[in-house]
């Protein structure tokens, strides 16, 4: 078949040194990041673990809330759900592809949406609070909190920390780092970041733009390490 | 395995006879799988009266199976309460990945797939972009979209490096940022985005700024005259690609002689728009596809509305599957006050006054016989002065390009660029 036969001649071709480049900013500043293909796969364990916490096995359908640009840190998302055997559709960040969240949502048996920003949630508006109550278990941005819980939704969060990304187990007390690869320091409240493993990508205490508090100590999951709260 | 010429040397020049070969084992093992399997497959050829014993080679295919509309897959939908319109022929949960088309022309439908390694709708354009040149250790900037899943396997199994850099809507400026830092040699644009890149062009040396480029790919809708030369002018050589109903990809190969559409993976027919009849090599037909490489959600001679131009002569690139050429959509052509008009004659029309030439624009039509002109038309407030002057000038080119004067809606374009769907801008809308 197609598929296959595509696959075999790319495994002919000499892998890129690299999965791709990512980009955030720090300050006005943009900084292009490279994620290797350890990193990637190293990241997508961690999705899997951060998914299947939140029930997400067999049985369960995604949407993914994350335009292209942030692939490198919501496209180990996709693959974990893959490789945990879950259908995942992806709805764009734009307040126009705000409707292919919403078909997906109303169409499919989905169980959890994943990352939604505060675009697509004000882009669809009154419907928010229908898509709330079918799907209860929301993984949302910062930016979009008051809005689902306006909409009557308890998310957890999701929050992308300059070139790392945090997630909130279900105990929902302060989203978790991966401890093996990024450290979080707090200076006056401003978010900064360090490589804390051997990853492509190597920064230290750099400022990512947020505000935030840390907290440190095991959490009722069972994971140790940093955790984060994005403030306002 | 791939050669300095070919991704998939093998595949992709094969002789005509092995290919339609092919293509009659996988249609022949494809026909009992969705009758048992695809509700709406059962439904639609049960009505026909045809069975899977009657289909026995490549031609009772074409000849007996029922077309599917993406009418009978909306109906389906809502008498059934299926969300995939009677398409899926496994378990929801075997799926790996739901998408959906567009959404321009209306309602978007779901398609699935499922997937080890690389998403299937994109495996075969490894060999588009191989084409094009892209190898590895290049470095390619990422598509704006992610609506049909990533694109960017394409590129990895090149062995090219993705730049996940914004290039979908208002992020141009800082791809230009990364074109510079990273010298990728490919690239995916859309009339949206050469709408940006015209203003960034005042900005900046685009020349200087496209000439790390082997090539840029163009789609989602026809390039406009304009942006062609403007593509030309920075160095950009283009290569148009489209759909081939939802099924896989097709693109332009170096020749520029029509899409390539791959036969392994599509069987690709073009029949009389108003009836059943195939139409001869090089005659206007829509377009007909049956997937041979999806068994979650396979099309199965699925009318696209879509009016190409075929041929299955071999290409002077040197591969043998079929190429065709979009012409337009089924329905595009409107008669207005007895003149008849495609969208194309109001584009080319829009590209004559400066304030509009990124021929942002929506027909407004309630149907295909309209007795009012009415077109929503996208200006540049950069350049604009006088909007009664613009509204002058645009509807002095429309009435001359379509023989009846408009009533016309001058937008800025950004309000325009707001009304774009999955990178495109719907140019035929009810309101």
């Amino acid at each position: 078949m197609t598929s296959a036969s595509g696959t075999a001649a790319a495994t002919a071709v000499p892998p890129a040194r690299l999965w791709g480049i990512g980009r955030y900013d720090l300050g006005d500043s943009p900084v292009y990041f490279e994620i290797s293909w350890d990193d990637w796969r190293r990241d997508t364990a961690w999705a899997r673990d951060m998914l299947a916490s939140h029930g997400v096995s067999r049985g369960s359908g995604l949407v993914i809330v994350g335009g292209m640009p942030e692939s490198p840190w919501f496209d180990p998302f996709e693959t974990a759900a893959r490789e945990l055997g879950v259908p995942y559709s992806i709805g764009d960040v734009y307040p126009f592809e705000a409707f292919r969240t919403s078909l997906y949502a109303r169409r499919l048996p989905i169980t959890m949406i994943f990352g939604i920003d505060r675009t697509v949630a004000e882009a669809l508006g009154s419907e928010l609070a229908g898509i709330v109550v079918r799907i209860p278990v929301v993984g949302a941005r910062p930016d979009a909190a008051a809005l689902l819980a306006d909409a009557g939704a308890q998310p957890f969060m999701v929050t992308r920390v300059g070139p790392a990304i945090a997630v909130e187990c279900p105990h929902r007390t302060g989203a978790h780092l991966n401890g093996a690869e990024w450290t979080l320091a707090a200076r006056d409240g401003e978010l900064l970041i360090s490589t804390s493993g051997s990853r492509a990508h190597q920064v230290s205490d750099a400022p990512v733009g947020l505000r935030g508090v840390l907290t440190s100590g095991p959490c009722a999951c069972g994971r140790t390490g940093q955790r984060v709260t994005i403030m306002a | 395995m791939p050669d300095d010429r070919f991704f998939e040397p093998e595949i992709e020049t094969m002789p005509r006879s092995s290919l339609v070969a092919l293509q009659e084992e996988r249609v022949l093992e494809l026909v009992p799988y969705v009758y048992e399997r695809s509700p709406l497959v059962r439904k639609i050829w049960e009505e026909a009266r045809v069975k899977p014993g009657d289909i026995n080679s490549l031609a009772d295919f074409t000849e007996r199976v029922p077309f599917i509309t993406k009418d009978d897959i909306r109906r389906f939908r809502d008498q059934a309460g299926d969300p995939f319109g009677g398409l899926l022929c496994t378990d929801y949960r075997d799926a790996a990945t739901v998408f959906s088309t567009s959404g321009t022309t209306g309602d978007a439908t779901l398609y699935a797939h499922t997937w080890d390694q690389w998403h299937p709708f994109w495996a075969a354009t490894a060999r588009d972009l191989w084409e094009i040149g892209v190898r590895p250790g290049d470095y390619v900037l990422g598509s704006g979209f992610k609506m049909r899943g990533p694109l960017y396997h394409a590129d990895q199994m090149c062995g090219a490096i993705p730049l996940m850099v914004s290039t979908g809507i208002g992020g141009w400026a800082t791809a230009l940022d990364a074109i510079r830092r990273y010298r990728p040699v490919c690239a995916t644009l859309t009339g949206l985005a050469m709408a940006e890149l015209d203003h960034l062009s005042r900005s900046n040396d685009m020349t200087d700024i496209f000439s790390s480029f082997k090539g840029a790919t163009f789609a989602g809708e026809p390039l406009g005259a304009r942006a062609r030369e403007q593509l030309r002018s920075w160095g950009v050589q283009v290569y148009l690609w489209t759909s081939t109903g939802d099924v896989t990809a097709a693109f332009e190969c170096g020749q520029h002689d029509g899409c390539h559409a791959w036969e392994d993976s599509v069987l690709l027919e073009a029949v009389d728009p108003s009836g059943s009849a195939p139409m001869a090599d090089g005659e206007l037909g829509e377009l007909v596809a049956t997937s041979l490489d999806n068994p979650v959600t396979p099309m199965v001679r699925f009318r696209s509305d879509d009016i190409i131009r075929m041929t299955r002569e071999p290409c002077g690139c040197g591969r043998t599957h079929a190429r065709f050429w979009p012409v337009g959509r089924k329905g595009d052509e409107t008669i207005v006050a007895g003149h008849s008009f495609v969208p194309m004659d109001i584009w080319r029309a829009l590209e004559q006054v400066p304030e509009t030439a990124t021929a942002l624009f929506q027909l407004v039509r309630p149907g295909r016989e309209i007795d009012e002109l009415k077109v929503r038309v996208g200006y540049d407030p950069d350049l604009t002065r006088s909007i009664p002057d613009v509204r002058d000038r645009v509807s002095e080119v429309i009435t001359a390009a379509v023989g009846v004067p408009p009533m016309l809606d001058l937008l800025p374009e950004s309000d325009l660029l707001a009304r774009g769907r999955g990178g495109k801008l719907p140019r035929v809308v009810k309101s």
